[in-house]
């Protein structure tokens, strides 16, 4: 294994890339459900509490209860006792909020950069919108909400579904990204052309920042297809190096988050308008296995090519990440492999699981160091 | 002059412990029924009653001597469909209708009609029948093409805001508590069954309000016995595309408080 020094590096951007923004995927709508105007634009003025945007203007984060809070206890009732048991004891606990979960600094990073948005483009609707998606039963409103407003969390859209997909719904609010506890709903989503990841409570979790936020993306899988991540798999590491050097200029092909970095990176540039870019409040990272010298410089190209800057990009050539991501502590770290994602909750980060890609057939075996 | 007539094809409910509700002649048979046939065609209530039949089935599964079952009546609400009351017999036999009673009223009398007979809910196709007939106490609900494409083995119900149905349909301290009642009602039967495989389905969508109204309203609907399966709360987001996946069957909007305005 070949050791190389662990270099930030900056990557320099080229072209904007225009927001996604998908069109309505539901076929045809009907006319008269629709009926009088959508919108008051009376109501569209700033009033003390901030009108949340429309969804094909925000980057739409899903979030799902059992991550936003900790619902293990409840968890249990429900495998225990049955579905009745466990909505007689959430009625019967009401107005006991729950517990911050796992995706709950990410949240909460997320309207922080909102206020600053704000204050910088007061009309704008280019915002992060928070949407509570539940597949629990309408009886855990009243305590989902009244857990809202105990923590003082900005959502106003939420979506119980009383138990069925909400796929529907995700597409309908234009998802920019989904997280769920349930890895099942998230390879749905991930089926539908919606970034999703699962996401697990560490046992110990590492402040993070409170001001800035910060995501973290491994390369292959995830930002990018996993056709390297084959390679490797099926011929080895002398075979994908050879790849990769062959291929240096052709570029990688696009993973289930890329959309999501870019989404993130139109909302920087917004601050890098107003001369806020060593203040911004968003901050994004790459941290792959692969090498700096070697196959990382595929990686820069196809990020180049794109048009999509990236903060800070880690080249750990098969060194171990939860080391480093101990050090850029991001709100999130977005991996294809739970070999990853175990290694970064173990040493206190909060690692998200994109069951995308060749690894998830080598998800259970895998447990040695890959090195690329 | 009213005339009311049994439909002897259909069992009688249990008038006082029965939920009445009253179709109109436009809703139960298509538009093209004017055309001086004899056998009317279908038209956009279809779902609609064939879910009520549904319910009602389910019911009495779980209890054959159930006497809280949808109870059915067609009603006239102009004089040419009053004259049109053999044909409106038989097609409703030629079809298998689960509709007891019949109701030829006319434009002048429809109303009176429906308090006559204890109706719960009036759907109709037409918005004025049902702003006229809310003013006078009896909750109404409007149907329309879209309710053609709503599911056969599931009444969905949705609760909503008044501006999502009409704007400017007002609610009455009668209307207010026999929709109350209503609610009441469907909260019961609601409740013979489980969280799961359930014949009823009740949904709340809140469009302009924020979690604090829609909480709310979950309260209020639970203070009527009603517990609500499913809640949607836009806060401000277009509701068309959430609309089209729910496919309610018909919405209420009166009865409960959701903190509007």
């Amino acid at each position: 294994m070949v050791k190389m020094s662990l270099d930030a590096i900056q990557v320099m951007s080229g072209q904007v890339k225009e927001l996604k923004v998908s069109p309505s995927s539901n076929g045809d709508t009907r006319g008269s459900w629709e009926g009088k105007e959508e919108f008051d634009p009376n109501q569209l003025e700033l009033t003390a509490k901030p009108k949340p945007p429309k969804p094909e203007n925000a980057v739409t984060v899903a979030v799902s209860s059992r991550v936003l809070f900790r619902t293990e206890r409840e968890q249990k009732v429900f495998e225990q006792k049955g579905v009745e048991e466990y909505l007689r004891y959430q009625i019967e606990h009401e107005n006991e909020p729950f517990a911050p979960g796992p995706a709950f600094p990410f949240v909460k990073a997320l309207d922080a950069v909102n206020t600053r948005l704000r204050e910088l483009y007061p009309q704008s609707e280019e915002l992060f919108d928070i949407v509570l998606v539940t597949y629990n039963h309408a009886h855990v409103g009243i305590r989902l909400i009244n857990t809202i407003n105990h923590h003082n969390l900005f959502i106003e859209r939420f979506c119980m579904t009383g138990g069925s997909s909400p796929i529907g719904y995700l597409k309908a609010w234009h998802t920019n990204l989904y997280l769920s506890a349930d890895a099942e709903k998230v390879r749905e989503a991930l089926a539908e052309g919606i970034a999703a990841a699962t996401m697990f409570m560490p046992e110990k979790l590492t402040e993070v920042s409170e001001s800035q936020l910060r995501v973290a993306f491994d390369g292959d899988a995830v930002l990018f297809s996993d056709e390297s991540e084959r390679i490797f798999k099926t011929h080895g590491l002398d075979k994908f190096f050879e790849h990769e050097k062959e291929n240096e200029d052709r570029l990688l092909d696009h993973g289930p988050l890329k959309g999501f970095l870019e989404a993130l990176g139109k909302l920087q540039k917004k601050f890098y308008a107003k001369g806020q870019r060593l203040d911004c409040p968003i901050r994004t990272y790459l941290v792959t296995a692969r090498s700096a010298a070697s196959s990382g410089i595929r990686a820069l190209k196809t990020l180049r090519a794109w048009g999509l800057e990236i903060d800070e990009a880690l080249f750990l050539a098969g060194a171990p990440k939860g080391p480093m991501l101990e050090k850029i502590r991001p709100h999130i770290y977005f991996d294809d492999q739970m070999f990853h994602v175990e290694g970064a909750a173990e040493m206190g980060t909060v690692a998200a699981h994109v069951p995308y890609g060749i690894a998830q057939k080598y998800n259970s075996q895998q447990k040695m160091s890959s090195g690329k | 002059m009213v005339s009311t007539v049994t439909n002897s094809d259909v069992k009688q409910k249990d008038v006082d412990q029965a939920v009445v509700v009253a179709v109109t002649f436009a809703a139960v048979f298509g538009p093209e029924a004017e055309d001086g046939s004899t056998v009317y065609r279908l038209g956009v209530a279809l779902p609609l009653l064939q879910v009520l039949q549904r319910v009602n089935e389910r019911l009495l599964e779980k209890n054959p001597a159930e006497h809280q079952l949808f109870d059915v009546i067609l009603i006239t609400t102009d004089s040419w469909q009053q004259q049109q009351n053999s044909s409106i017999i038989n097609s409703t036999r030629h079809h298998g209708l689960e509709i007891s009673r019949f109701c030829f009223s006319t434009e002048d009398n429809y109303i009176e009609s429906l308090v006559q007979n204890n109706v719960q809910l009036f759907f109709t196709t037409d918005g004025n029948e049902a702003l006229q007939a809310t003013h006078q106490g009896v909750p109404s609900a409007l149907l329309d093409k879209n309710s053609v494409s709503c599911p056969s083995e599931q009444l969905r119900v949705l609760f909503c805001e008044k501006a999502i149905i009409q704007p400017n349909m007002g609610s009455t301290e009668a209307s207010k508590k026999s929709a109350q009642n209503f609610l009441a009602h469907l909260g019961q039967m609601r409740q013979k069954f489980g969280v799961f495989d359930s014949p009823l389905c009740f949904t709340l969508v809140t469009s302009h309000g924020g979690k604090d109204s829609c909480c709310c309203a979950l309260k209020s609907l639970r203070s009527l016995g009603v517990s609500v399966d499913e809640a949607y709360c836009l806060g401000g987001a277009p509701r068309g595309p959430i609309l089209s996946l729910l496919r309610p069957h018909f919405l209420l909007s009166d009865g409960f408080s959701l903190l509007e305005g």
